[in-house]
């Protein structure tokens, strides 16, 4: 008898943790709920006693700490060496101030956000994406607006003209991106040599020719990390710019006038499988994350890499610096415009509107703004910059892969921005994992279609 | 042992704080979750009540759910298939070892570590050849090559590899669990029954085994539950992927509620989860009542 109860104890133990761990993710709702009536009147608030915030910060002497969530985990990156020297540099000037940098990967840190944004507990500084990425977050009233903040020391005027829409609702800007960028096509020329191979490819049969070119030499073809599923997709909506006829697909998609099962967005599906089942890209790609994915272009074992301009800074700093060139990304089928590009208007830093330091947040980060293009340029990492700065690259010792690049830029005549920052994050979830699946297995493309327009459909607003 | 004779308030000042506490850390956030289950929101902005809505949706239209629920199942029954491997090695441990504990400690050395070191050793294992996986490594040099996989990123066997790295973790465990409750048994029964002639392995049928059935019983429940709830190792090894291959319900329901902003959809997979768990929990009582019954 006694030993029954002792089960039954056992048992109800058992299920009070196996209960208590499922509580954990699950419980911050009822909380969140009630308490967001309260949070949308307390951001305007913030808004308000904002103005006086971005003045340099009152030297009151208090103790403050502030987390700078960011997305540059790298160490040999330029980008994470700017990180460290400007808050360290800040914090040299404002000795009262702390700056905790949380790094992380690109899609750890989107979904710690969502899970900190749920509990409302947004860190200072965060990085978000463009328009529909932001906008669930925006509408939580979970961001200070920065309007009285860039007007001070003339930030807002550092910006390109246009870029910092991405980031307004309502006539408010929201938060402050790190670049402008564009995707290319980044290739190895010593691998192109070994291979044979002399001209950069500009119709998509000659890249599918030169992938089995590469890979009979032992050659990975093109580099890639599609743990993190937005690296596939964003080579992806390449294609999708192209079979299109240019951009606007998931505008149209949007405005009701085209659905997913469209020829143009089925021509980019098999498309995109000609690739894989060329053996395009890695083994086992869907297990490498998209920083090991990069490492494996940058440590010379892939010839291509079709990424943002973005990373032009690190591949200077890296083993293959000097043997890269860029193309854009070539025309599928015929169709398409070289000079159409997938667009990335940057990642940006956010303020957390229910930051216990706002005034300290606004100021570092208007010291942080203010500062950047400078120093990305001195440590070479200025292509891609979405502020303007002074001085000629070619003259303070740029590669020629930089200067490649930034003529580049002057030949863009447009483009789309990506998958998730155009669609709801349901749907985005959805494309991300069905083009992930395109990685591994043979899929019929009407039904890859079909997916995304189901899921479309569903996920409507 | 009789009831102690102790006036209730007593009882109460005992007990009461306890049953605060498991109230509002247990009880109340299931019932929080379970009432968010019926809510279409996303987690951040204003909700609105959906009733049964988004358990439709996880039964009919969702065609990643009953796949997830699959595995899940599969993983918990996967789990349970080493503990009467644990309870042979214990027995053998017992009798023929006289410092079987060292041995244990060895075996446990999987437990102590954090899932997260265990995930990312693992996955350099499966590594593909050409990224200088030892598993693929150790198949090409037997000459297998025909055998070599990228473990991880083929829909087909990516979860079976995850099953076996929660087996191999867990092994340990569950090894300590009956040594113990080997150990425990007390050896004048096993020199009486030496005396009626029954010795060795007999000895295990009419002895160890119908003693040893608590034990087994909390070996069960711990890996069948604990499966049920599986995510860390699954998250760090594969988070679902790839294409939601290696989905179980719970990171199901994280990537639900935090990857498609469907938090009240993500609720209702949690409430379907903890429902799973306790059924299954009525279920594994249930059997070894009868077992007990039938020793007693």
């Amino acid at each position: 008898m006694v030993k029954r109860n002792m089960q039954k104890t056992l048992a109800i133990g058992f299920s009070v943790v196996m209960a208590l761990s499922l509580a954990a993710c699950g419980n911050s709702g009822n909380k969140a709920d009630e308490s967001a009536a309260t949070n949308a009147p307390k951001s305007t608030n913030s808004a308000n006693s904002g103005g006086n915030a971005a003045e340099p910060a009152p030297d009151s002497g208090k103790k403050v700490t502030l987390t700078f969530q960011n997305i540059y985990p790298d160490p040999a990156t330029p980008s994470h060496k700017m990180i460290n020297e400007l808050t360290e540099q800040y914090m040299k000037e404002h000795p009262n101030v702390t700056i905790e940098l949380d790094t992380l990967n690109t899609d750890q840190q989107k979904v710690k956000l969502k899970t900190q944004a749920a509990s409302k507990e947004v860190p200072d500084i965060t990085i978000v994406n463009p328009a529909a990425q932001m906008k669930p977050f925006v509408d939580a009233g979970l961001f200070a607006p920065l309007n009285d903040m860039l007007d001070q020391n003339g930030l807002k005027d550092t910006y390109q003209e246009g870029l910092l829409d991405y980031y307004s609702f309502d006539g408010n800007v929201y938060a402050l991106p790190d670049g402008n960028n564009i995707e290319v096509v980044y290739y190895n020329k010593e691998l192109f040599e070994q291979a044979g191979i002399a001209n950069t490819p500009t119709t998509f049969e000659e890249m599918l020719q030169d992938v089995k070119i590469l890979k009979e030499k032992g050659i990975t073809p093109l580099a890639i990390g599609e743990k993190d599923s937005w690296t596939g997709s964003f080579l992806f909506m390449n294609i999708l710019l192209r079979t299109n006829g240019g951009p606007g697909f998931l505008q149209d998609v949007l405005d009701g006038k085209k659905t997913f099962e469209d020829p143009a967005f089925i021509e980019a599906v098999d498309a995109f499988q000609q690739l894989v089942q060329a053996g395009a890209f890695p083994d086992g790609a869907t297990s490498i994350d998209a920083n090991a994915g990069g490492n494996i272009f940058k440590s010379g074992k892939a010839a291509m890499w079709v990424i943002g301009s973005w990373e032009t800074g690190a591949i200077d700093a890296s083993s293959v610096a000097g043997k890269v060139g860029a193309f854009q990304f070539p025309t599928v089928n015929g169709k398409g415009n070289p000079n159409e590009f997938m667009l990335a208007p940057g990642s940006a830093f956010a303020v957390s509107a229910n930051s216990e330091h706002l005034a300290e947040t606004k100021d570092f980060l208007n010291f942080f703004a203010s500062n950047l293009p400078k120093k990305q340029f001195e440590l070479k990492n200025a292509v891609g910059l979405g502020q303007k700065v002074d001085g000629d690259l070619k003259a303070a010792g740029y590669s020629d892969l930089a200067v490649n690049i930034a003529g580049l830029f002057n030949q863009v005549q447009g483009g789309d921005l990506a998958f998730d920052n155009t669609m709801n994050p349901a749907t985005a979830q959805v494309h991300l994992s069905s083009i992930q699946n395109l990685f591994v297995q043979k899929v019929d493309s009407a039904a890859v279609a079909k997916e995304h327009q189901q899921a479309f459909e569903a996920n409507k607003e | 042992m009789k009831v102690l004779k102790v006036p209730a308030r007593t009882i109460a000042v005992f007990v009461l704080p306890c049953l605060l506490l498991y109230v509002c850390l247990v009880f109340i956030p299931i019932l929080v979750s379970v009432y968010t289950g019926l809510l279409k929101w996303d987690g951040l902005s204003a909700a609105t009540f959906i009733g049964l809505g988004n358990f439709k949706d996880m039964f009919l239209n969702d065609p990643v759910f009953w796949p997830s629920v699959k595995r899940t199942l599969l993983y918990a029954v996967a789990s349970m298939v080493e503990i009467p491997l644990c309870l042979l090695m214990a027995i053998l441990l017992n009798r023929y070892l006289r410092r079987g504990n060292t041995l244990v400690s060895i075996y446990f050395t999987p437990v102590i570590l954090s899932v997260v070191i265990i995930g990312q050793l693992w996955k350099t294992v499966y590594n593909p050849t050409s990224m200088g996986g030892m598993l693929n490594g150790v198949l090409v040099s037997l000459g297998l090559e025909s055998w070599t996989h990228n473990w991880l990123t083929e829909p087909q066997i990516a979860m079976y590899a995850l099953y076996f790295v929660s087996l191999w973790q867990y092994f340990g465990y569950h090894l300590l669990i009956q040594y113990t409750g080997v150990q425990n048994i007390p050896d004048e029964l096993y020199e009486a029954a030496k005396i009626d002639g029954a010795d060795g392995f007999k000895a295990d049928r009419y002895i160890t085994l119908p003693l040893i059935v608590p034990i087994f019983k909390i070996s069960i429940v711990l890996a069948f539950i604990g499966s049920l709830q599986a995510f860390d190792l699954v998250m760090v090894m594969t988070a679902g992927g790839p294409a939601h291959a290696t989905d179980v319900i719970s990171t199901h329901m994280y990537n639900s509620s935090f990857g498609s902003f469907k938090y009240g959809y993500g609720s209702a997979i949690a409430t379907f989860l903890v429902a799973v768990c306790l059924v299954f929990t009525g279920f594994i009582n249930m059997i070894f009542n009868r077992i007990d019954r039938k020793f007693n």
